[in-house]
């Protein structure tokens, strides 16, 4: 564990918050672009949209209103702490969480200012400071350190879904270099995400092992400024994937944190010791290697489907992609060509399934409005779902409006907590949507046609 | 408040509220009106409100053709802090059209327009609209130094009843404009990078509407053929005057309105100020050297940004001075700056525009009178003193 502090990664971050000059870009999805063409005018359950140009698209500035709420907002907070003309406090603690930390300002910024490390740092700041997490925050704090998991589920019941799927001999298979971290939400709650990726991990004759000691990522922990408890899950799943080669997941929360966020928390100079992959990318892979094929699909057939990008998975990895690459380039005129494609290529890869899903399956791809780097987010993450629900449904039926507005049947996306979200959204408000996981959707209508093994170096690499 | 209210074509005027932003009015005449455009400001994002750039007489896409941005707002209504609400212009009369901007006697819109809300708040206000053809590309010349630009600029300027109306936006700079758009510690430094990828020392781009194919061919037709008369014969250092040529998507993404460009300065160090200053044409090329050069002095790149004012009259010259606004002694540094060239340009009689307070109050030191007068309005406006003060030394 490091001892790093909340008020030491403000301090690190502030040049990028110097940087903000309240040009309110961080405001609006498609930011730079006021003329984009769209879809016009929807009327949706949550609110009349026009799906064109630059559109509101930071949910906690949409449901609060005020400039706190904002991310311009936050970055003034941010100075004012620096330059002690504020000081930590409940108000301001109550303006700090209401954020998704969806990173929409993140990838608006042209002064690339990483905000959503900035409001972090504010959160864990602000509870070294004494003032107290909300009561919401509390619970799940104290479930997981008494559970390793913020559910209250019983340890031993985090693989209980592999037993009733028949899945049993890949828990702590020790032969295994793979590993599958499930993750909370996919163990506990939506066990069709966990079921879905290990059959088709199964299928595709990977030998792979879910490991017992998992414990939760430490995500929603990292995200509310509680980073030692944060740290604390970090040792232990460092600890228990020891040895492994490579580890894949189906939750878009817990790639982002053991992929991006382990590294930064890790002792100085340490690396994670196994390569991270989500499964999506592997099917992805696979099928551009021509390794697989998916079968036609009568009840599928027409329907329109659509990809929600987890916040998790695309825009925070391109921005992560983004800062490293800035970190590494010497001459940034030349090298950002190079970024922009690097963050394409990133958000094509879901796309690869689905385009692959729409040439052999007969289901009809659309896209939303909001996509990529600009996708509108789901409302579950930052700590926001357990802290702040009816605002965390408000947004996902947001999203869901938007996937109405092009009229689809089937939301997709790849996180277990956006389907969570999505799908209470959906039954709430009466969207009309059916809510999968691409892998989901693949496992429980038996899509996938397996041409060729993929290779172990496939897998590995 | 943040309805586009009316958009009359045949009139050709917008009224808005004051929420509005620049990218929405632009976004909602592209849609509705196409053949139409509002005078936004390039290089503001997008998010910057229209009537935000009205009340700080902010700069538009059409000024190096149509004059002064504040010209463009007809008409506006002001609720004062005594609960008055004023129409100014032809609204005086509530059945008028915004149609004419001087109203009944003397003016009163000019004196609140650039009071940054000091004096009340404005609700509404009207702003010309202007013909949006589909010809439109850009022409760029360079050279060695700033003089070439303004006197070849100028030149063209006073083909008043033509070329220069169609150059809409004519703006220009030095090489550090490019340079500081990126980190410090991940550009080039060197001039001779930026030769060798083709950028000039100095430039200006003349962004060239037309109606018609023919026209937009004539007016790059006649500014190539001066350049080169201008080079041959009257340059201060002809060797140097070449133009740049533009990859169609350099010409696409500098067409593009709004536009963030203005934005990434930040991204040098950790901060930057624009500090505006308006001199007539002729002299921007000895306020650029002496700025570079203080700039220089102080240990600041030396980023200069001008544009013309209706077709080369005036320019609005913008020295960007990247700093590190993390440091206190940094801002010691831009106060240093910013205070010794205000006193040498107000000597040259050059005016500042949003500055920082504690220095405009040296051009009250030098117009005395006028400062009386303004004090006097802002205390009929706001005897109380309830209005956000702005940065203009009053009360």
């Amino acid at each position: 564990m490091t001892n790093v502090t909340g008020m030491d990664r403000l301090q690190e971050l502030k040049k990028d918050i110097f940087r903000c000059i309240h040009c309110k870009a961080c405001k609006f999805a498609y930011s730079g672009e006021p003329s984009r063409e769209g879809i016009g005018l929807y009327a949706g359950k949550q609110k009349t949209v026009l799906f064109e140009g630059m559109i509101d698209a930071c949910p906690a500035g949409i449901e609060y209103g005020w400039e706190a709420f904002w991310n311009a907002g936050k970055m003034w907070i941010a100075r004012s702490i620096l330059n002690g003309d504020l000081e930590f406090s409940e108000d301001v603690r109550d303006a700090l969480m209401p954020c998704i930390t969806c990173g929409m300002c993140s990838a608006q910024c042209e002064n690339k200012v990483r905000s959503v490390d900035v409001i972090e740092s504010l959160r864990a700041a602000c509870k070294e400071a004494g003032v107290p997490m909300i009561e919401k925050h509390q619970l799940v704090d104290r479930l997981v350190k008494e559970l390793n998991n913020p559910y209250g589920g019983k340890a031993e019941e985090r693989f209980k879904w592999a037993k009733d799927a028949g899945l049993e001999k890949y828990i702590d298979n020790k032969d295994a270099k793979i590993g599958y971290y499930v993750g909370c939400t996919a163990s506990y709650r939506q066990v069709e995400v966990a079921i879905a990726t290990a059959k088709v991990f199964e299928q595709l004759g990977m030998d792979f092992t879910l490991v017992g000691d998992e414990v939760c990522c430490g995500s929603p922990f990292f995200r509310i400024g509680a980073v030692d408890t944060a740290q604390e899950l970090m040792n232990k799943n460092l600890e228990a994937f020891k040895g492994l080669e490579k580890v894949y997941f189906s939750c878009a929360g817990c790639y982002r944190t053991i992929t991006i966020d382990y590294p930064k928390w890790m002792p100085e100079g340490e690396k994670l010791p196994f390569k991270t992959q989500h499964a999506f990318e592997l099917v992805a892979k696979l099928i551009t290697n021509e390794k697989i094929n998916f079968k036609p699909n009568k009840e599928l057939k027409g329907k329109v489907i659509t990809y929600h990008d987890p916040c998790h998975t695309g825009r925070h990895f391109a921005v992560d992609m983004e800062q490293e690459m800035i970190k590494e380039s010497k001459n940034l005129m030349f090298d950002m060509r190079k970024i922009k494609q690097r963050q394409d290529e990133w958000f094509e890869i879901p796309r690869i399934i689905l385009r692959k899903l729409e040439e052999d399956v007969g289901v009809k791809f659309v896209e939303m409005y909001r996509i990529k780097l600009n996708s509108m987010c789901c409302g579950a993450g930052g700590g926001v779902r357990a802290g702040y629900p009816d605002f965390s449904l408000r947004t996902a039926s947001l999203r869901c409006d938007e996937a109405n507005a092009v009229g689809t049947d089937i939301l997709t996306t790849e996180c277990p907590f956006c389907w969570r979200n999505l799908t209470d959204a959906n039954e709430l408000y009466d969207h009309g949507l059916k809510v999968m996981g691409v892998l989901e959707m693949i496992s429980k209508y038996n899509l996938l046609d397996l041409k060729e093994k993929p290779t172990q170096k496939e897998l590995l690499e | 408040m943040n309805r586009i209210i009316e958009i009359d074509e045949e009139n050709r005027y917008a009224i808005v509220e004051p929420g509005v932003t620049i990218g929405e009015l632009w976004a909602y005449m592209h849609k509705n009106h196409p053949d139409w455009a509002p005078p936004v400001p390039d290089g503001a994002p997008p998010a910057s409100t229209v009537m935000g750039d009205a009340i700080d007489r902010g700069f538009s896409l059409y000024t190096s053709s149509v004059g002064p941005q504040g010209d463009n707002f007809m008409c506006a209504e002001i609720v004062f802090p005594n609960g008055d609400v004023l129409r100014t212009g032809s609204w005086a009369l509530l059945s008028a059209k915004p149609f004419y901007k001087y109203g009944i006697g003397p003016d009163i819109w000019s004196t609140i327009m650039g009071s940054q809300g000091a004096f009340g708040v404005v609700t509404k206000v009207a702003v010309k609209i202007y013909p949006h053809p589909k010809f439109k590309t850009i022409v760029v010349w360079g050279m060695s130094n700033p003089y070439d630009m303004q006197n070849f600029a100028l030149e063209l300027g006073k083909l008043e009843f033509g070329i220069a109306h169609h150059t809409v936006m004519v703006q220009g700079g030095n090489y550090p404009l490019v340079m500081t758009r990126w980190p410090k510690d991940k550009i080039p430094h060197d001039y001779k990078f930026y030769e060798e990828i083709g950028i000039s020392k100095w430039w200006m781009n003349w962004e060239i509407w037309a109606q018609e194919q023919s026209e937009l061919d004539h007016v790059i037709d006649v500014i190539n053929k001066r350049a080169k008369d201008f080079k041959e014969n009257r340059a201060k250092d002809g060797a140097a005057i070449k133009p740049q040529e533009l990859h169609p998507k350099q010409i696409a993404s500098r067409l593009k309105k709004p536009n963030k460009i203005a934005v990434p300065y930040g991204l040098y160090e950790a901060g930057f100020l624009f500090i505006t200053w308006y001199t007539p044409w002729n002299e921007c090329a000895h306020f650029a050297e002496m700025y570079c050069a203080a700039m220089e002095k102080y240990g600041f790149p030396p980023v200069m940004w001008i544009a013309s004012i209706e077709r080369c009259r005036q320019a609005i010259c913008m020295p960007i001075v990247c700093f590190d606004s993390t440091k206190e002694s940094d801002f010691e540094k831009v106060q240093d700056l910013n205070r010794e060239t205000t006193e040498y340009g107000l000597k040259q009689g050059w005016f500042n525009y949003r500055p920082d307070p504690y220095i405009h109050i040296k051009a009250y030191y030098q117009a005395g009178m006028y400062w009386k007068y303004l004090r006097m309005i802002k205390k009929m406006f706001d005897p109380n003193q309830i209005m956000h003060p702005g940065r203009l030394g009053l009360p």
